[in-house]
């Protein structure tokens, strides 16, 4: 367990919701929606934080749901008991996997891959827990290859990355370089807010 | 960009604030006989402070990326402008305000164009 990355997380649950429970949710909800309508078979969900994208995911579904930080969890208990099907809720690092090879059907990420300290390394973590021809959706913000948006999201980096997420994640080239065959991208703001679909080769 | 007014109007304040305060806060830093070059370097750097500064405000009410990219993006511009005039003429306090705020519509209407180029979806086989 990468306990570093955990305390960071432990730290930010009390006042997550703060920041990104309002303008944040209410901007993305309805992309969240539409992509989380994809939602079949057996479901890992990551990271599921204080639980803000149970809103969005449809009714009905079983999920096992991870997340490294306790705290978010303890957060997210009434969303997860609240939500009309079942979500299996649990502490795990999405480096170190406590489940079979070929696990789920589907893998769901929501602003997950901006804060993972080693996203290629937890890319193929996911991979082998991801069943051969099962699909990948990601809702992530990543960095820019536009100037001056590419500087000046490295220089936030700095700073974002000692009390939260990596502003500057290359996360469509990582998933290429897990194994991953991408499927579409589709950049919701600039090349900045993207959803992500990709598929497990079989 | 989002269509939504709410979000409209919270896109276009959040700038246009920004870049004002930015654009008034380099008019009081920067003076006549700085180098032009080191004038507007200090003050994109600052305009890109104030806007990571208020985006923990902002950002509350009107989105995450949306709003930090953006403001720190019209700020820096704010800064820029507003920087390097300091350092050619005298700059009142005020002067530097409106030409902060007029930066911050410029910002707002660079950032729109930009993402109606960039946004949108790319497909890939699923073979090969």
């Amino acid at each position: 367990m990468d306990t570093e990355t955990q305390r960071k997380w432990d730290k930010a649950a009390p006042n997550f919701d703060l920041m990104a429970g309002k303008g944040a949710e209410k901007r993305w909800g309805p992309a969240k929606t539409g992509l989380f309508n994809n939602m079949e078979g057996d479901i890992l969900f990551l990271a599921l934080g204080t639980g803000l994208d149970i809103e969005h995911f449809p009714a009905g579904k079983t999920i096992t749901a991870i997340d490294i930080s306790p705290k978010m969890l303890e957060v997210a208990q009434p969303r997860v008991e609240g939500y009309d099907g079942h979500i299996n809720a649990q502490v795990m690092d999405v480096h170190t996997l406590a489940f079979e090879d070929d696990s789920f059907d589907q893998i769901f990420t929501s602003c997950t891959f901006c804060s993972v300290p080693d996203p290629v390394a937890g890319l193929r973590s996911l991979r082998r827990v991801l069943k051969p021809g099962g699909e990948l959706f990601m809702f992530e913000h990543t960095g820019s290859q536009y100037y001056p948006f590419k500087l000046m999201m490295n220089a936030m980096t700095i700073l974002t990355s000692k009390i939260g997420p990596d502003m500057n994640r290359t996360t469509v080239e990582n998933v290429e370089a897990a194994g991953y065959k991408l499927l579409e991208v589709e950049n919701l703001f600039l090349d900045v807010v993207k959803i992500i679909k990709a598929v497990n080769p079989a | 960009m989002d269509s939504r007014l709410y979000f409209v109007l919270g896109d276009l304040g959040s700038n246009l604030l920004v870049a004002l305060i930015a654009g008034w806060l380099s008019s009081l830093l920067i003076g006549v006989g700085w180098n032009m070059l080191i004038a507007m370097l200090v003050a994109m750097g600052l305009g890109m402070l104030v806007g990571l500064v208020l985006f923990f405000p902002l950002g509350i009410f009107f989105g995450a990326m949306e709003v930090m990219v953006p403001t720190m993006f019209s700020g820096m511009l704010s800064g820029m402008v507003v920087g390097m005039w300091a350092a050619m003429v005298p700059v009142s306090a005020s002067q530097g305000a409106w030409a902060g705020l007029l930066c911050g519509l410029v910002g707002m209407v660079i950032i729109w164009i930009m993402n109606n180029t960039v946004r949108g979806v790319t497909s890939y086989s699923r073979e090969g």
